[in-house]
């Protein structure tokens, strides 16, 4: 049932200390009737003696033929049970891309160069500003060479080069973290939603790097922000097929030919919001990375509202008036990304929420069903079910949507506000700057659960458990290393420009 | 795009435009305040360019040369930053790291081609400039044009609102950038509001000979002229000076003497010969440690006599007693619009700038040229050191009708050897 607020302080406590009652009592049932079954065996065993309980024992006439018939029964089991076990997933290190400091775009510059480009149109640029003024950018996020010409040369060259600064970096730094050498990877995937040149930017990896010539590679483009995780489960998967074997993951985004160089108001938004970024992690299911692994993958989920109209429209690639490509985003995205959000908590919760916390959303289910429609739903309680968490640096709007509908503390939201303000939405990428920013400030321990969220167009929304390995100690190599101490910073909500 | 400079038919064309900031963000609100001796320079721009051979420069790509820039403007982030004005009208710079224009560009000649012509005003065309205003918000304060000639040959040109400097600080930020681009650690110190004091701030309540009123030009700083201005550049050598023109006193002075004599003689005698001059020269007593400001002294110079006729010692000697007008300037700089280069006749001692020590690769530039964009109708003579030590440059600037009678004036008395029509 919902707990009523109440204002009284000491009732209050009293509240608190039933719920800290109910979810002990329930999250330990089965080792709370465990303990008395034991406790009255025990006493059995002690009051019967040795030579009743041998005496018990030989008058069950086992032979010899029961006894290895029983045996080979409980191996056989026991082998069934052990080969249909899914293999655990281990993400070995990651990499995030550090930008180049002279691709920094200051809000002034930025705001300069929109208003040269788009000359004729000042109420798309005022529309602009006042987006970037309550964005929750800093002044530190970083656009390609390219974009920061008056106007802008996106160039398919560009495009590539960009491609090459972003993931070689990333790569490399993978390398150098985990000692991994080209030729020991079996599996590559990269993921980026809108630059798909061909050869591929999985072969333009593998001509770098000389990777061997039986390698797995996929090259996923087009699904959105939420493709990382997406690359995660492909993975998984693969990984399942393929003993003693790694997979690399590139996920990025490249800003370069995606510029928006018209004046549709819908459309200029993402020129706002997007950033250059790129991570690259390592997969592994060999059991001699157990113990240098950073996470164990425990669940993914993945949903997709593709089939509603609504859902499917609302991040949508086209071209404008005067035939200039964009992506036009819908009013009725942070709705539509609640929704999908409630579709994957739905999934997700019964694999991840502890037993106190299903009884209660259950209860109040039927409740509602039954009882009274108009009883407010219960919200399960992800905080007990995770200690940090990763939410898709979207945008402003998305984060607090989502602090709002999982009734999280500035705390849990602060990788994702510090990330948007670093980095800026660097679309698939941002999750993994996100585990970084919360590993270098030291809060990652072992056996801490991470639930990274992700949306994308589609519109989907992805979600991956993991669970930390060993405790991440301080200073951590990665894009965070030279500002870490500068954050938290407090970000205004609307910075005068 | 309004207010663009024309890219026209010339040799030098293709125009990429882009922005150079800093790599750290400066603290919101920051301001930067300008004394009233910077705000009477602002309808003027320093315009320098240097040329680098293509031993030195060819294998620098646009990154390596915008590179070096990054670490400067974290050391000087307000001269990128944008201007605004208080509430009284004071214009004041905002150091909201918007940063300065980047310009690239390539010509068709090959450096020996263009360095052939021996007037090197043909160097203005290697600087993109463009005036602050009609918005200040939006004018960067500086401009760099970086032009590749056809033989691999480097050009940067510098557009520089006198307000936030003189010609001193182009050659100081120049340094600061080869030094940069060398791979040193660049460190600028902060100055302090009273080392940006003058040195001796007695006014003596005189209005300053050396300025002049203009009408108001709101926010677009261009200084309004009656004539079209032209400008011609030569070299001289100091050994000449000093032979054939006997007189007591440095190059500078002997030059200046010499200068202003024959265009008194061009303009005719009477009431038409400029009695007063100013003289802008690096002020000996100078703030140390370098820094970007306006630190060349203005100073004044009155003659009873007619100059025409005079003698060069009379002259010279009359150059060296020109009183330092710095303070009074400063006081009324911020009433009002004014011009200084060419509000009288004006002679700029560069003589001592190094812009020669910027070196790419330990190569110093091949040429350098420098002028002031906004000179008034009396004109400006601007000297400036040659590639070569012994020689100078020097490059007038005056109204078109004057130019062709001063040049025969200059070549009568023995300054510039030939006369080539067209150059």
């Amino acid at each position: 049932m919902p707990p009523p607020k109440m204002p009284d302080l000491s009732s209050s406590m009293k509240h608190k200390y039933v719920k800290l009652g109910y979810q002990y009592l329930v999250n330990n049932f089965p080792t709370l009737l465990l303990i008395p079954i034991l406790a009255y065996t025990a006493l059995e065993l002690f009051r019967m003696g040795p030579e009743e309980i041998l005496n018990h024992l030989n008058s069950l006439n086992f032979s010899l033929l029961h006894i290895l018939g029983s045996s080979f029964v409980i191996m056989f089991f026991l082998t069934v049970y052990f080969m249909s076990k899914p293999r655990t997933i281990y993400l070995v290190d990651y990499s995030c891309f550090k930008p180049p400091v002279t691709c920094r775009v200051p809000f002034a510059t930025f705001m300069e160069h929109s208003r040269l480009n788009l000359i004729d149109t000042p109420k798309s640029v005022e529309f602009q500003m006042r987006i970037l003024e309550r964005s929750g950018l800093g002044e530190e996020t970083c656009l390609p060479p390219a974009i920061h010409y008056i106007p802008p040369t996106p160039t398919m060259d560009a495009a590539r080069s960009e491609a090459e600064l972003v993931i070689f970096t990333a790569m490399d730094d993978l390398f150098k973290k985990t000692g991994l050498k080209p030729k020991d990877i079996d599996i590559l995937i990269v993921n980026c939603s809108l630059f798909s040149p061909t050869p591929s930017l999985s072969a333009m990896i593998i001509n770098k790097y000389k990777l061997r010539s039986n390698i797995k590679s996929l090259n996923l483009s087009g699904m959105g922000c939420s493709a990382s995780l997406i690359s995660v489960d492909v993975a998984r998967d693969l990984l399942q097929v393929h003993p003693n074997s790694n997979a690399v993951i590139v996920s990025t985004e490249i800003i370069t030919p995606n510029y928006y160089q018209g004046k549709e108001r819908a459309m200029l938004l993402p020129n706002c919001l997007f950033r250059m970024g790129a991570a690259a992690i390592l997969l592994s299911n060999r059991r001699s990375d157990r113990w240098r692994a950073k996470y164990k993958l425990c669940h993914l989920v993945r949903t997709h509202k593709g089939a509603e109209d609504k859902s499917y429209y609302c991040v949508y690639q086209q071209e404008d008036d005067e035939s200039h490509v964009g992506i036009n985003l819908n009013k009725d995205l942070m709705a539509i990304a609640g929704e999908a959000l409630k579709s994957n908590i739905t999934t997700i919760g019964p694999l991840v929420l502890p037993a106190s916390e299903q009884l209660l959303f259950l209860s109040s289910l039927i409740g509602r069903k039954i009882f009274n429609a108009k009883w407010k739903p219960y919200i399960p309680d992800f905080k007990m079910a995770f200690e940090h968490f990763c939410i898709h640096a979207g945008g402003r709007a998305v984060i607090d949507e989502l602090q709002k509908s999982l009734q999280l503390s500035a705390e849990h939201v602060e990788a994702s506000r510090m990330t948007l303000h670093r980095f800026g939405n660097t679309s698939s990428s941002s999750l993994w700057y996100e585990l970084s920013y919360i590993e270098a400030k030291g809060k990652m321990k072992r056996g801490d659960r991470v639930w990274q969220i992700a949306f994308g167009s589609g519109f989907k929304c992805n979600s991956a458990v993991w669970k930390s390995n060993r405790t991440i100690k301080t200073p951590t190599e990665g894009p965070w290393s030279d500002c870490i101490d500068r954050y938290p910073v407090f970000i205004p909500e609307v910075v005068k420009l | 795009m309004s207010q663009l400079q024309e890219e026209g038919s010339g040799p030098v064309h293709g125009f990429l435009l882009s922005t150079v900031s800093s790599t750290q963000p400066t603290e919101t609100g920051t301001t930067h305040e300008r004394t009233g001796l910077d705000l009477a320079m602002k309808l003027h721009y320093v315009k320098a360019v240097c040329i680098y051979s293509a031993e030195a420069a060819r294998e620098l790509t646009v990154m390596h040369v915008k590179g070096p820039f990054f670490p400067i403007f974290n050391q000087i982030p307000w001269i990128s930053g944008r201007l605004s004005r208080h509430d009284s009208g004071r214009p004041f710079i905002k150091c909201n790291d918007c940063g300065t224009r980047f310009v690239e560009s390539q010509c068709d000649l090959t450096e020996e081609e263009w360095l052939r012509v021996s007037d090197r005003s043909v160097d203005e065309s290697l600087v993109y400039h463009q005036p602050v205003g009609p918005e200040l918000a939006y004018s960067p304060l500086i401009y760099i044009q970086m032009t590749r000639f056809k033989c691999g040959g480097l050009a940067l040109g510098f557009s520089w609102a006198h307000i936030i400097g003189d010609a001193l600080s182009v050659s100081h930020f120049l340094n600061l950038w080869a030094r940069a681009l060398a791979g040193e650690e660049v460190y600028c110190p902060k100055t302090t509001d009273s080392e940006r004091g003058l040195p001796n701030p007695n006014p003596t309540g005189k209005e300053p000979g050396s300025i002049k009123r203009v009408d108001p030009v709101g926010d677009l700083w261009v200084a309004p002229s009656d004539s079209k201005m032209t400008t011609h550049s030569f070299n001289v050598t100091v050994k000449n000076i000093k032979t054939n023109f006997g007189a007591n006193g440095n190059e500078f002075e002997i030059l200046s003497g010499i200068i202003w004599r024959c265009i008194a003689q061009a303009r005719g005698g009477g009431g038409s010969e400029p009695v007063t001059i100013t003289i802008i020269r690096s002020d000996p007593n100078g703030l140390k440690p370098r820094a970007v400001r306006n630190s060349q002294m203005i100073s004044s110079v009155h003659v009873d006599f007619s100059v025409a006729e005079a003698k060069l010692e009379e002259i010279v000697k009359s150059i060296g007693k020109a009183t330092d007008e710095r303070s009074e300037i400063d006081e009324i700089g911020e009433s009002d619009d004014f011009i200084v280069y060419g509000a009288k006749l004006t002679f700029v001692d560069l003589s001592e700038v190094d812009f020669y020590e910027a070196k790419i690769k330990e190569t110093s530039p091949v040429s350098v040229y420098c002028n002031v964009q906004g000179i008034g109708d009396e004109g400006a003579v601007v000297v400036l050191p040659a590639a070569v030590e012994e020689e100078r440059v020097v490059t007038v600037t005056l109204p078109e009708d004057e130019m062709e009678k001063v040049k025969w004036e200059l070549k009568k008395c023995g300054l510039i050897k030939t006369l080539i029509n067209g150059e």
